[in-house]
């Protein structure tokens, strides 16, 4: 009676690890770039940027995806949702060993899911909110038992996302300031050897990983350089072959694809889907006013920001959910806010919101706080204020430090409008819900609904599509959302980014998964 | 003997910096004459090299490099020479006090100047603008408070030697208070070191003030030769103008000041001059 999804992921080598090993060349060492040096390499605890560039490499997650974020096995060889989505079964493989040469069981994913991440995991959290027991029926089965259906676990089981940690070591004592916190232990394809503050971290093959013949490379040197423009000359003088997500300022990536050995590649953040926005203070006059904060959308170049501050490495937002989930079919255009006639449309709706232009030109003025991530936020601040002065906005602009700033935009509520840089995430539960759900309005909780608008259909929306486990079903419930958000336009969406990944053409298969830099470089070789 | 003016003005090094200073004094006074529209406004194609429609090129936004030159000789004087009025005032009156009381006073006060002193002068101003957020105001509020403690010692050396001097005695014995005696006997006897050090430490703002905006602390609506290097730095490479503008405007600039500093310093202290 119980008829059941059968989400059958047929051999998990065959799809991977089986390709014709032989035709790539093995050894070599891979040098990688990240920016900053990681405060730690426990992933498990944190979602800093620079951890899981190095960490993905050293852990396995359940699952691996594809371009098209569709789920491909890994640690995991298949996994069944029961037709009532309240159970997950996975069926782990029994070939696993961790660096220190234990088995991995259904006991470590068991302890990973409920005691580590679900309880640390600043994401996991939301993620595995709704599990309420992973059961372990043998060694190489575990269960996931859900009080709600909840699809987004399956799209954050990657080794960035949930890691899978061996139980017998991080199992042992506290988790959060755990010995093993800057010597990771995994089941991945590099083992951590050392790590040299201020310089490197080395990761050497692991002899024993389960895809037979891999990884190809002998090993893999994270090196952390400070200087910017030391860093685009290694790169460009090949003493460095990967470097990624702003590690590389992107003017010089521009730059560095033109050079004969090295490849510009904007594949790799299909994952992560960056949007650059303007968030509004909806409880302020006159940002309270929808036309208003359409008016600013209207207003904003994105295509001139996109070429003069990012370079090319981007494209218009067309609402608050990513194209790149297109393939998934979540995506939907809201309004456009790029039409030609963009100036007059906005120029109207000021009018029609009763802010006609004074003697002086200047229809109201405004404090433009600007995220502290670095000078493209400053140019980018720079346009809008040219932009908003067409249409009689004068803006003057405030830059902070980070903690102020986080203060002012997500404790106090003390400002007008923000930029803003917000991920959408593998899938728009973790990513897009934050912004602008009513639970998510929460004083002192940082990147998330920070322009305080909510409305009861919006969030019902959401509500449905978290629990739908149909994605074509799920897909329609966003398309409404979609259209709505954008009528409000509570946030401005400007434009995603497309993060340069720098590559050296000695190396192949480097960036192969929507992951990008955050991959595990397995299948990366020699030319 | 020769007078203050001929020895000053006898110096042609000292016309050199004087042209400078008065063709920048008045391109900062006349900016809005001279470029009326807004330095930030974007006005043509971004990275246009000098020569062309723009004398001086247009950076990466497409801002006009000569508009920004003249406003931000204004911004940058003024930030200067306010930071440096500042300074130069709280600077003489604790080094006035300490210097004429001595003692318990003068003890706590050069402690207090000297604590000042020995945190490194750049990093203080950072950490200042990073506690109270980048503006014109707070810059300059930043540069005169890592600034005075030199112009403290100055002062305090001079009054010590100018207190003993018997017309300062006779004061004393026609009975003049204390701040009359200090404001009209001693204080203007220790002008011309003051005068000297303070005109010095304007070329020290203009660089602490160009170093912060460099650094992304300089005030964001303001457009300063700081602010134009930080902004092109990124575009060295392929945009040299960008940087190789304002740099030579500030490096004129503070040579500027320290020509007619150096012929101050020589005209007010003929002897040393002769040496």
């Amino acid at each position: 009676m119980n008829r059941r999804f059968v989400l059958a992921l047929t051999l998990a080598a065959a799809a991977l690890g089986g390709l014709p090993a032989m035709a790539q060349k093995s050894g070599g060492t891979l040098v990688q770039i990240t920016q900053p040096e990681p405060p730690n390499l426990a992933p498990y605890i944190s979602t800093s940027a620079p951890i899981g560039q190095v960490t993905a490499k050293i852990f396995d997650g359940l699952l691996e995806y594809g371009f098209d974020l569709k789920p491909k096995p890994a640690l995991a060889e298949s996994f069944e949702v029961s037709s009532d989505g309240l159970a997950i079964t996975f069926k782990l493989r029994k070939d696993v060993k961790f660096h220190d040469g234990k088995p991995f069981t259904s006991e470590d994913v068991q302890f990973t899911v409920m005691e580590a991440l679900k309880k640390n995991h600043p994401r996991g959290i939301a993620t595995f909110r709704d599990v309420t027991a992973v059961d372990t029926p043998d060694p190489h089965t575990a269960i996931f038992r859900l009080s709600k259906p909840a699809p987004v676990i399956l799209k954050a089981l990657s080794s960035y996302e949930s890691p899978m940690l061996p139980k017998h070591i991080y199992g042992q004592g506290d988790i959060k300031t755990h010995a093993n916190a800057n010597s990771p232990i995994g089941s991945g394809p590099f083992r951590f050897v050392e790590w040299r503050r201020g310089e490197f971290v080395r990761l050497d093959k692991n002899p024993n990983y389960w895809r037979s013949g891999l990884p190809y490379l002998d090993r893999l040197v994270v090196r952390f350089i400070a200087d910017a423009s030391t860093r685009t000359a290694a790169l460009e003088k090949g003493e460095a072959h990967v470097a990624g997500l702003g590690a590389v300022p992107y003017n010089d990536a521009k730059k560095l694809a033109l050079r004969p050995n090295i490849e510009v590649s904007t594949k790799g953040t299909e994952m992560i889907s960056p949007i650059v926005e303007l968030m509004f203070n909806t409880k302020l006059a006159p940002f309270d006013n929808a036309k208003v904060r359409q008016a600013i959308s209207y207003a904003v170049d994105r295509q001139f920001a996109i070429e003069n501050v990012w370079f090319g490495f981007g494209k218009p937002a067309m609402g608050i959910i990513s194209s790149n989930f297109q393939p998934s079919g979540l995506f939907a255009a809201g309004i456009d806010f790029t039409v030609a006639d963009r100036v007059e449309r906005a120029n109207k709706l000021l009018d029609e919101a009763g802010f006609p232009r004074k003697a002086d030109g200047t229809r109201f003025e405004f404090v433009h706080d600007i995220t502290p991530y670095g000078e493209e936020w400053q140019r980018f601040g720079e346009i809008v204020q040219q932009n908003l002065a067409q249409i009689g906005v004068k803006v003057t602009l405030r830059y902070e430090d980070l903690p102020k700033w986080l203060k002012r935009v997500y404790t106090d509520y003390d400002f007008a409008v923000t930029s803003n840089f917000l991920f959408n995430l593998p899938d728009p539960v973790l990513g897009v819900h934050r912004g602008v759900h009513s639970d998510r309005i929460r004083p002192g909780t940082v990147f998330v609904n920070g322009s305080r608008w909510s409305s009861p259909e919006t969030d019902a929306l959401m509500d449905k599509a978290a629990v739908e486990t149909n994605e074509a079903a799920r897909g329609k419930l966003y398309a409404e959302f979609v259209q709505k958000v954008s009528e409000a336009s509570p946030v401005a969406y400007i434009l995603e980014v497309r993060f340069p990944t720098v590559l050296s053409k000695q190396f192949k298969n480097v960036i192969d998964t929507p992951l990008g830099i955050y991959g595990n470089f397995a299948t990366a070789h020699r030319e | 003997m020769k007078t203050f003016w001929s020895r000053f003005l006898g110096n042609p090094r000292v016309y050199l910096g004087l042209i400078w200073l008065g063709l920048l004094l008045a391109v900062a006074i006349a900016a809005n004459v001279l470029a009326p529209t807004d330095p930030f406004a974007i006005v043509g194609k971004p990275m246009a090299a000098p020569g062309g429609e723009f004398w001086l090129g247009t950076d990466s936004l497409g801002r006009n490099v000569l508009a920004g030159l003249i406003h931000g000789s204004r911004a940058t004087l003024l930030i200067a020479v306010l930071a440096t009025l500042f300074a130069v005032a709280f600077g003489t009156f604790i080094g006035a006090v300490a210097g004429y009381h001595g003692g318990l006073i003068d003890n706590v006060l050069m402690r207090f100047t000297e604590f000042f002193q020995t945190i490194p002068s750049f990093l203080f101003a950072i950490v200042l603008i990073a506690v109270l957020s980048p503006s014109a105001l707070n810059l300059v509020v930043a540069i005169a408070t890592v600034s005075w403690p030199p112009i403290a010692r100055v002062v305090r050396g001079e009054v010590l030697t100018v207190k003993s001097r018997e017309f300062v005695q006779a004061a004393v014995v026609a009975g003049q208070g204390d701040a009359a005696i200090l404001i009209k006997q001693v204080l203007p006897n220790t002008l011309s070191p003051l005068i000297v050090t303070g005109s010095l430490l304007i070329a020290t703002a203009i660089l602490v003030e160009s170093a912060l905006s460099f650094l992304g602390l300089g005030a964001p609506n303001l457009m300063s030769w700081g602010f134009m290097i930080g902004a092109g730095r990124s575009f060295m490479r392929e945009a040299w103008w960008l940087v190789t503008v304002p740099g030579v405007a500030i490096l004129l600039t503070v040579l500027a000041i320290n020509l007619v500093g150096e012929g101050l310093n020589d005209a007010l202290n003929p002897r040393l001059a002769d040496l």
